[in-house]
C-alpha cells in the first residue's frame, strides 16, 4: 500500500515535469467553455464494441475537471432519434449545428484509432490509441491531444520503471486471455489527457479554485 | 501518505467534486450487454435518493441519463420529472432539457386526443 502510494506520488510527478510540447491554448481560453456536448466516437479499430466503452469513461473526467458535461447515453439516445446513428456522420457536421442543437458550449470529438491486443506465447499486451479534438460552437478547434497506451505485462517483471511497475499493478488484473479489459488503459489515457499531461484542459467553472 | 498528497496538490488538482454512484462501470456495463442497463437504472435511483436525502448536488447529467431510462422502457411522465431536475440543477442543460420536455408534452397530449 505505501509502496503505491509512493508510486503513485512518481506518476502524478512524471505527468507534469515531462513536458514536451506545450500547446497555446488561447483559442481555448477566449471561447471560456462552460459546458462540453460528447458525441459518439468514430472507431478506426476492429472491435464494434469500442465506441461505446470509450463514450462510458470520457463524462467522469471532464465533469471533474469543472465542466458541464451532457449526459452520454441521452445525447446519443437524442441523434439517433434525429436519425444520425453513424458517428462518421456525427462528425460530419458542422460543429456550430452540432452544438445549436445541443445549446453546448463547446464538442468534444474522439476518434479510437487502435483497440486491440496482440497475444503473444505466454503473454499478452494491449494497446489503445485516440485522438481528441475540442471544437467550440463557433467552429473553432479550441484543443486536441493524442494518447496511445500500452500494457505488456512482460515488460514490468524486471522493469526498473516506477511508472510501468504502477501501470502493471493497476491493470495487471484487467488482462485475461479471453476478454482483456481495455477499461483501465482508456481511464489512463483520457486522465492523462485531460488532467495529467502537458496540455491538460483548464479547470473548468465547477471546479473550486485551489488555493495556493 | 502526507508527501504523497502534497506532491498532488502542488501539481494536479483531483479531488473529486462529485459523488456518481458507479456511473460509470454500470454504464459501460450496459453497453456490454444491454440487460443490464437495468442495473444502471437502480443504481442511479438509489444513488440520487441517497444524495438528496443528503442534501449533496446530484453530478451533473445523472439525472437527465435516469430520465432517457425511463423513456426507453416508456415512462414518459417519469422521463419529464427527471429531464426537469437536470434543467433546474444545471443552467447548462436548460436550452437540452427544455426542448425534451414539450416534445414530451406535446407527444403526451397527443395522445391523451386520440384516447379521447
Amino acid at each position: 500500500m505505501k509502496n503505491l502510494i509512493l508510486l503513485s506520488a512518481v506518476l502524478v510527478l512524471a505527468g507534469c515535469v515531462a513536458q514536451p510540447v506545450k500547446q497555446d491554448m488561447s483559442a481555448f481560453i477566449a471561447a471560456a467553455p462552460r459546458s462540453i456536448l460528447v458525441v459518439p466516437t468514430i472507431n478506426k479499430s476492429l472491435d464494434v464494441d469500442a465506441p461505446n466503452y470509450v463514450l462510458s469513461t470520457l463524462p467522469v473526467p471532464l465533469a471533474e475537471k469543472g465542466y458541464y458535461v451532457f449526459p452520454v447515453n441521452t445525447t446519443k439516445y437524442v441523434l439517433e432519434q434525429e436519425g444520425m446513428y453513424e458517428a462518421d456522420r456525427i462528425h460530419g457536421e458542422p460543429t456550430e449545428s452540432m452544438a445549436k442543437l445541443f445549446g453546448a458550449d463547446a464538442v468534444l470529438y474522439v476518434t479510437i484509432n487502435r483497440w486491440d491486443a496482440q497475444y503473444l506465447l505466454i503473454a499478452a499486451s494491449v494497446t489503445v490509441d485516440f485522438d481528441y479534438r475540442l471544437v467550440s460552437k463557433d467552429g473553432t478547434e479550441i484543443w486536441k491531444e493524442h494518447k496511445t497506451m500500452q500494457y505488456s505485462p512482460q515488460n514490468n517483471n524486471n522493469s526498473g520503471s516506477a511508472l510501468a511497475a504502477l501501470i502493471g499493478a493497476v491493470i495487471s488484473a484487467a488482462i485475461t486471455r479471453a476478454a482483456p479489459n481495455y477499461l483501465p488503459l482508456t481511464q489512463q489515457a483520457n486522465q492523462q489527457v485531460f488532467v495529467l499531461g502537458p496540455n491538460a484542459l483548464p479547470d473548468g467553472p465547477y471546479r473550486p479554485k485551489t488555493k495556493q | 501518505m502526507a508527501l504523497a498528497a502534497l506532491v498532488m496538490g502542488g501539481c494536479v488538482t483531483t479531488t473529486p467534486i462529485y459523488q456518481w454512484g458507479g456511473y460509470e462501470s454500470k454504464l459501460y456495463a450496459g453497453y456490454k450487454d444491454q440487460t443490464k442497463m437495468e442495473e444502471l437504472r437502480v443504481g442511479l435511483e438509489t444513488h440520487i435518493a441517497a444524495m438528496n436525502a443528503s442534501g449533496q448536488k446530484v453530478a451533473p447529467g445523472l439525472y437527465a441519463e435516469l430520465g432517457t431510462l425511463y423513456l426507453q422502457s416508456g415512462d414518459s411522465v417519469k422521463a419529464r420529472g427527471m429531464y426537469s431536475r437536470e434543467r433546474d440543477a444545471w443552467p447548462e442543460s436548460k436550452g437540452l432539457m427544455g426542448a425534451m420536455i414539450q416534445n414530451l408534452e406535446r407527444q403526451e397530449s397527443a395522445r391523451a386526443e386520440t384516447i379521447k
